[in-house]
C-alpha cells in the first residue's frame, strides 16, 4: 500500500537509546506497526548511546508514536521537534 | 558456577520454585544443571507453546513471574503464541531460550532463528546475551521488567557457549522496588463530584497491580455502578450491589445502558479495547472520562481524557477511597436506575425445566457457577463458552478467571488450568473448553496425568466452530465455511486413553448431577457436554458498530421473519 505522501502530515523526532542489540529494530517495528512511515532517518552511535534523527509520515496522532516508544527500554529520550511542526501548519 | 547454574540461582532469589519447559540440544547446558538443582521444580509439557501458555496461567492465578523454557529454533518459534498471549494480556513472564553458539550465529546453524528479530513486537523486552558477564546483570532486570509497571513478558536468548562459560556472581543485588510517587486526585475527585451520573469501568489492570482490595474498598466506599471487560470480571467481587457484569460485543445490555448514559467514566486499568468500546465515535458519548492506568501509553491512547492519571493503582485507590468515606457521593438517583437496567437487562439464563430437554451453554454455566465453589479458578478457551463463563459465571476474584483477552488464543485453556493447578495444589481448577479449542493442545491431557493434576475439564461439544459459525449466520448470510467439526474424536476414549476418567451428559437433568460428580473426583476428570449446535451468543455488536446497535435473539428473530416475509 503506498501512502499519499502529499497529504499525510510528516514529523520530524529525535530519539536517544543504549547502544543495544536490535535497538534500531525495535525503533523502527513500533513506528512502522503504530501507522508512520520512515522518510529520513539519520544515526550516529556516541559512546554507549545512539542519536537518531527521524522524519516520519502519517495519520495517526504523533503523541501516540512518542509514548510508545518512550516505552521501549532501550529508548533514553524521544523528543518532537512541534516547531517544524507548527511551522508546517502555518504554511 | 557457570551460566546455566547461574540461570537457576537466580530463579531462586526471585522466589520461582516452579517453571514451565521443553529441553533441546542449544538448552541443553540448563537441564544439564536442573539435575542438580532442587530448588526449582520443571514442568515437562508436551509443547512449547503449552509451556508459555502454562506459565501464562500461572502468573495470571499466582501473581507471580511465570517462566517458560525452550531451546532455539522450532523450541522458540512454539513459544511465540503463548508470550504474544502474555503481552497482550500484559501477563508477568520471563521467557528463557537456548541459542546456538555464539560463533555460529548467522551461519544458518542447525535450529537456529533469529529469536531476537521475531519476537520484537511480541515481548516488552528482550535480550540476546553477547557476552557472559552481562548474564547476572540480565537476568535481574528481565525480573524487574516483567513485574514492574505495566507488567509483561521478557524474553532472554542464551547461546549454549554462554550457558557453559563461567559466571563472575559478585555484587549481585536482590529485587528491589523503587516508590513512586503518589499521583495528586484532587481534580479528579472534583470532577467525580460534579458527576450526577458516574459509573466506574475496571479492567484487567487492577489484579495485575495487585490492587483487589483496594479496589473494592473504592467500589464500596463510593457506591458506584460499576461495569467491567473481559480481565476485569471479579474485581468488585461477588456481591457488588452496583455491579453490571460485562461491556462490549457480549456485554449485557444494562452495562452497555449505563456506558451510554453516563456522564462521566472513571475507567481503571482497561486500554478501552475495541471488543468492549464497540465503535469509539458511538461509545459513552455523554461521558467526560477519568482514565487513571500504569501505562502512560493507554492513556488518550485511542480517546482523549478529560482528566488521565498515570500512577500506581492501590495508593491512587487509595487517596479517592479516603475521600470517599469523607464525603460520599451522592447519586442515589442513578444507582437505582443501573440496578433496575440489571434487572431487566443483565445476564439471566433461565434453567429449562424440562428434564429432557438438550442441554443449553448458558444455563450449563449457569449451574456450574451455583455449585462450584467460591475459590474455584476457571480456565477458558475462546470462543462461545468463554463469553458464556463471561456472562453467566459469577467470579468472587479476577484470578480466578484465566481467559485470552487480547490475543484470543485458542488453546489457552487447558494449559492454563495446569499452570493454575501448579500455582494451588489445592485449588479447584476448572477448564472449560470448546471442542474446537480443546483440540489446539490436547496433548497436555498427558502433563496432567503425568503431574497427576486434579484438574477438571469441561468440554462445551457443539460439533463446530460456535463463534465463527454463528458471526457467518448473522454477518455472511449464514454461509458456513470450514467450520464443521462433526468428525471429533470421541473424546471419552481419548480421555481414557491417557488414563483421564471421563463422563458424558446431554440431557438437561444430567448437569447438576454431571457437575457434582465432576467435583467429586479425586483426580483430573473430563465432562463431556453435548450442546446444540445452533446456540448462540446473545447479546451481540457487529464487530465495527456502536455498542448501542446491540442485536439480541428476540430481535434476530424478528428480521429473519421480516427477510422470510419478504
Amino acid at each position: 500500500m503506498n501512502a499519499n505522501t502529499q497529504d499525510t502530515p510528516s514529523y520530524q523526532i529525535y530519539c536517544r537509546m543504549t547502544h543495544e542489540a536490535a535497538a534500531l529494530e525495535r525503533l523502527c517495528q513500533v513506528v512502522r506497526i503504530r501507522g508512520f512511515r520512515i522518510a529520513k532517518m539519520t544515526m550516529e552511535s556516541s559512546g554507549e548511546a545512539l542519536n537518531i534523527a527521524l522524519t516520519l509520515e502519517g495519520s495517526r496522532p504523533i503523541g501516540m508514536l512518542q509514548s510508545q516508544l518512550e516505552k521501549l527500554q532501550t529508548v533514553v529520550a524521544v523528543v518532537l521537534d512541534n516547531e517544524l511542526a507548527e511551522k508546517r501548519d502555518i504554511a | 558456577m557457570n551460566g546455566a547454574q547461574h540461570i537457576l540461582e537466580a530463579f531462586r532469589r526471585h522466589h520461582i520454585d516452579t517453571v514451565f519447559g521443553y529441553p533441546g540440544g542449544c538448552i541443553m547446558p540448563l537441564y544439564d544443571a536442573l539435575v542438580d538443582d532442587v530448588g526449582v521444580e520443571h514442568v515437562l509439557c508436551r509443547h512449547e507453546q503449552a509451556c508459555a501458555l502454562a506459565a501464562d496461567g500461572y502468573a495470571r492465578a499466582s501473581g507471580k513471574v511465570g517462566v517458560c523454557i525452550a531451546t532455539s529454533g522450532p523450541g522458540a518459534t512454539n513459544l511465540i503464541t503463548g508470550v504474544a498471549n502474555a503481552h497482550r494480556d500484559s501477563v508477568p513472564m520471563l521467557v528463557i531460550t537456548g541459542q546456538v553458539p555464539s560463533a555460529l550465529i548467522g551461519t544458518d546453524a542447525f535450529q537456529e532463528t533469529d529469536v531476537l528479530g521475531m519476537t520484537l513486537g511480541i515481548v516488552k523486552h528482550s535480550y540476546l546475551v553477547e557476552d557472559a558477564a552481562d548474564l547476572p546483570g540480565i537476568m535481574e532486570e528481565a525480573f524487574r521488567l516483567a513485574a514492574s509497571g505495566r507488567p509483561g513478558p521478557v524474553w532472554i536468548d542464551i547461546p549454549k557457549d554462554i550457558q557453559l562459560a563461567e559466571i563472575d556472581t559478585r555484587g549481585i543485588s536482590g529485587p528491589s522496588a523503587e516508590p513512586e510517587a503518589p499521583v495528586d486526585i484532587s481534580e479528579a475527585l472534583a470532577m467525580l463530584r460534579s458527576a450526577r451520573q458516574p459509573l466506574l469501568y475496571s479492567g484487567g489492570g487492577v489484579s495485575l497491580a495487585n490492587a483487589e482490595e483496594a479496589f473494592r474498598a473504592f467500589a464500596e466506599s463510593s457506591g458506584l455502578p460499576a461495569v467491567a471487560t473481559l480481565k476485569g470480571l471479579g474485581n468488585t467481587g461477588p456481591s457488588h450491589p452496583g455491579d453490571l457484569g460485562m461491556l462490549g460485543m457480549h456485554g449485557s445490555r444494562a452495562a452497555n445502558r449505563a456506558v451510554e448514559e453516563c456522564d462521566l467514566l472513571l475507567v481503571i486499568g482497561a486500554r478501552l479495547d475495541d471488543r468492549a468500546t464497540g465503535r469509539l465515535d458511538g461509545f459513552a458519548p455523554n461521558a467526560r472520562m477519568i482514565h487513571i492506568d500504569a501505562d502512560a501509553a493507554e492513556l488518550n491512547k485511542l480517546r482523549q481524557a478529560d482528566i488521565a492519571l498515570r500512577g500506581e493503582l492501590n495508593s491512587t485507590l487509595a487517596a479517592f477511597t479516603q475521600a470517599m468515606e469523607a464525603q460520599p457521593l451522592d447519586i442515589e438517583q442513578w444507582q437505582h436506575q443501573c440496578r433496575t437496567w440489571h434487572t431487566t437487562g443483565g445476564f439471566h439464563a433461565a434453567d429449562n425445566e424440562d428434564p429432557y430437554a438438550p442441554i443449553i451453554g448458558p444455563a450449563f454455566i449457569s449451574q456450574l457457577s451455583r455449585i462450584t465453589p467460591d475459590d474455584t479458578v476457571i480456565a477458558c478457551d475462546v470462543g462461545q463458552h468463554q463469553m458464556w463463563v463471561a456472562q453467566h459465571y459469577r467470579f468472587a476474584s479476577p484470578r480466578h478467571h484465566l481467559t485470552s483477552g487480547g490475543l484470543g488464543t485458542m488453546g489457552f485453556g487447558l494449559p492454563a488450568a495446569i499452570g493454575a493447578q501448579f500455582a494451588d495444589r489445592s485449588s479447584t481448577v476448572i477448564n472449560v473448553t470448546g471442542d474446537g479449542s480443546f483440540m489446539m493442545n490436547a496433548q497436555e491431557l498427558a502433563t496432567i496425568r503425568r503431574y497427576n493434576l486434579p484438574v477438571k475439564l469441561i468440554i462445551l461439544d457443539n460439533q463446530c466452530l460456535g463463534m465463527v459459525r454463528q458471526q457467518q449466520e448473522l454477518f455472511y448470510s449464514n454461509r458456513e465455511s470450514q467450520i464443521d467439526l462433526d468428525d471429533n474424536p470421541d473424546f471419552l476414549t481419548m480421555a481414557k486413553a491417557f488414563g483421564i476418567h471421563a463422563l458424558h451428559i446431554n440431557r438437561n437433568d444430567q448437569i447438576r448431577r454431571g457437575i457434582e460428580t465432576l467435583l467429586a473426583y479425586q483426580g483430573p476428570m473430563l465432562l463431556h457436554v453435548a450442546i446444540a449446535r445452533e446456540e448462540n451468543v446473545w447479546p451481540i455488536v457487529k464487530p465495527g458498530a456502536s455498542n448501542t446497535d446491540i442485536i439480541d435473539e428476540s430481535q434476530r428473530k424478528r428480521t429473519a421473519n421480516k427477510e422470510h416475509m419478504a
